[in-house]
């Protein structure tokens, strides 16, 4: 089945076919987003993600390979109707906040009656309301990210595209617009929210994709993707906290040993490869083990290890 | 058709000032060639006028044109407008018809600006109707094409590329074959610089319609250079 936007293979270059200077900025991206997910899409600055989403809304073509928005090839207009999409960076014309956005709305072929109720909605949900006589290319940049928002939800979308949402925002601007977000994903909205802003992504993103010079380098759930299979928390009770300091082993695989709490337990952070070992210890030292969990990692751990490996290869 | 509207009347809106500038201009200078501390407009100078001002106006609405898509690109704005349900002819379109209305505002006021002349200068006007046609006309057409130029060239060059080709074929000598009618721009160039006023001037229905199918031609062109651009990539 089609998901709600499918990147086939797609590649694309920068400059014509006989520069020498030209670039690949994606190469041969796969994914497929499905509906009514809120996909975190990461990369660093350079890594493909704005080429992506550009490609998918038909600003430019791909080089090879094709994909498809809500079941469409990617460049078909009526299927922006459906849509909503906020720029990096967003560049606004100078008029009025309502009467841009009744004219971003009039641009996605909605009737005027409409409109006209969905503006004063929209303006309302990004809390615009009362500067909407206002010239929206003198607001602020944060304000001019919140119309950018607006103009993107005027449609009532079934897919969100958003690049860089948070970027110019205070942190509870920034707090609102999550709400927001995760408001219009329980209606229903699927959101492809592209963010460098990592614990943002890490809170309320179903799926995450990592980029890294034009490639996919990790793709998969959130909650997975932060669970480390080579880091083991262990927690023990009734072992001395110096019950290690003899082995070899423990000058890896204890550093991180602290919270010696009041009941006498201890939590360790062992490598996988040393897990049966450091059980073994704890029971021979007469010790209990309480639990043994991977460690859950930070999307920022995450995200730097891949990208450092992606620019050490 | 409602959404070009908007995009055109939008276009309008942010070229209001310069757009403002020109008509202000035909007037002012209307009012120097009618006065200039004369009690009577002098004939050749309301000539002159009329010849100035109805290439001047062509020329300004193919400025009005050419910088189109290369602001709403440099601003990024673009990135907005073709998010929506937009394809990129009609993308196209609103500045042609933007253009289209503020030539035929320049040409109403044109118009109102030669009647008043030619009676101050006591000349027949006669002629003024057909000349204020090729200028709607020629306005139109010149948009056109400098619009098709700027799918890919620079603003400025777009203009000189449409300056070249309508005055290309004159540097030529090419008015005398019976095929230069079929040039676009050209004729029209001619008929205005060779403007007289009179009785036996009659409307150039085909020198209009040529251009109309020009106009039809250029657009077309244009939109299929545009469809294959990369809008995103930056523009200098």
């Amino acid at each position: 089945m089609p998901g709600v936007l499918d990147f086939d293979n797609v590649s694309k270059d920068y400059g014509s076919r006989w520069s020498r200077r030209r670039v690949r900025a994606l190469d041969g991206f796969t994914l497929s987003l499905e509906r009514g997910e809120i996909f975190g899409f990461l990369g660093r600055n350079g890594a493909g993600k704005t080429t992506a989403i550009h490609l998918a809304l038909g600003f430019m073509r791909p080089t090879s390979g094709a994909g498809r928005l809500l079941g469409k090839p990617f460049g078909d207009a009526a299927t922006r109707a459906r849509i909503g999409f906020l720029a990096e960076n967003v560049a606004l014309y100078h008029r009025p906040a309502a009467k841009l956005l009744r004219y971003y709305g009039g641009l996605s072929r909605m009737r005027p009656q409409r409109l006209e109720l969905r503006s004063r909605e929209v303006l309302r949900q990004v809390e615009l309301e009362t500067e909407a006589n206002r010239n929206a290319a003198k607001f602020s940049r944060g304000m001019q990210q919140r119309i950018g928002l607006a103009q993107a939800l005027i449609n009532d979308p079934e897919l969100l595209i958003l690049d860089e949402p948070t970027s110019a925002l205070d942190p509870l601007a920034r707090v609102a617009m999550r709400e927001l977000l995760l408001e219009a994903n329980r209606t229903g909205k699927t959101i492809f929210l592209s963010s460098h802003q990592l614990s943002e992504i890490e809170m309320i993103c179903h799926r995450v994709a990592i980029l890294d010079k034009g490639r996919l380098v990790k793709l998969g759930r959130t909650d997975e993707l932060l669970i480390s299979r080579d880091r083991y928390e262990v927690v023990a009770r009734g072992v001395p906290a110096n019950s290690f300091e003899q082995s070899a082993l423990q000058v890896r695989s204890f550093p991180l040993a602290d919270n010696l709490g009041p009941d006498g337990r201890v939590q360790f952070i062992v490598p996988a490869s040393a897990q049966r070992d450091a059980l073994e210890r704890i029971w021979s030292s007469g010790g209990e083990v309480l639990s043994v969990n991977p460690v859950r990692r930070t999307l920022e751990e995450v995200f730097v290890e891949l990208t450092n490996k992606g620019s050490a290869a | 058709m409602r959404p070009v509207l908007l995009m055109a009347a939008n276009f309008l809106r942010e070229h209001r000032w310069p757009a403002l500038l020109l008509c202000v201009w035909i007037v002012l200078l209307a009012l120097a060639a009618a006065a200039l501390g004369r009690r009577y407009a002098v004939p050749e100078d309301v000539i002159f006028y009329v010849a100035q001002q109805a290439i001047f106006i062509c020329v300004f609405s193919a400025f009005l044109a050419a910088d189109a898509i290369h602001n709403d690109r440099k601003s990024k704005r673009i990135l907005l407008v073709l998010s929506k349900a937009i394809t990129r002819s009609e993308y196209l379109l609103a500045p042609l018809v933007g253009t289209s209305a503020a030539a035929i505002v320049y040409s109403l006021i044109f118009d109102v600006c030669c009647l008043w002349l030619t009676d101050r200068a006591r000349m027949p006007s006669a002629g003024i109707l057909p000349l204020v046609l090729l200028v709607m006309a020629g306005s139109i057409l010149a948009a056109t094409v400098a619009l098709f130029f700027s799918t890919f060239l620079n603003p400025y060059f777009a203009i000189a590329a449409t300056v070249l080709l309508f005055t290309a074929p004159g540097s030529l000598h090419l008015q005398h074959h019976a095929w230069s009618a079929w040039l676009p721009g050209f004729p029209i160039l001619i008929r205005m610089i060779d403007f007289k006023l009179g009785p036996d001037a009659t409307i150039p229905w085909k020198a209009m319609l040529i251009a109309m199918a020009h106009v039809v031609i250029f657009w077309g062109m244009a939109a299929a250079v545009f469809n294959r651009k990369d809008i995103a990539v930056p523009v200098e």
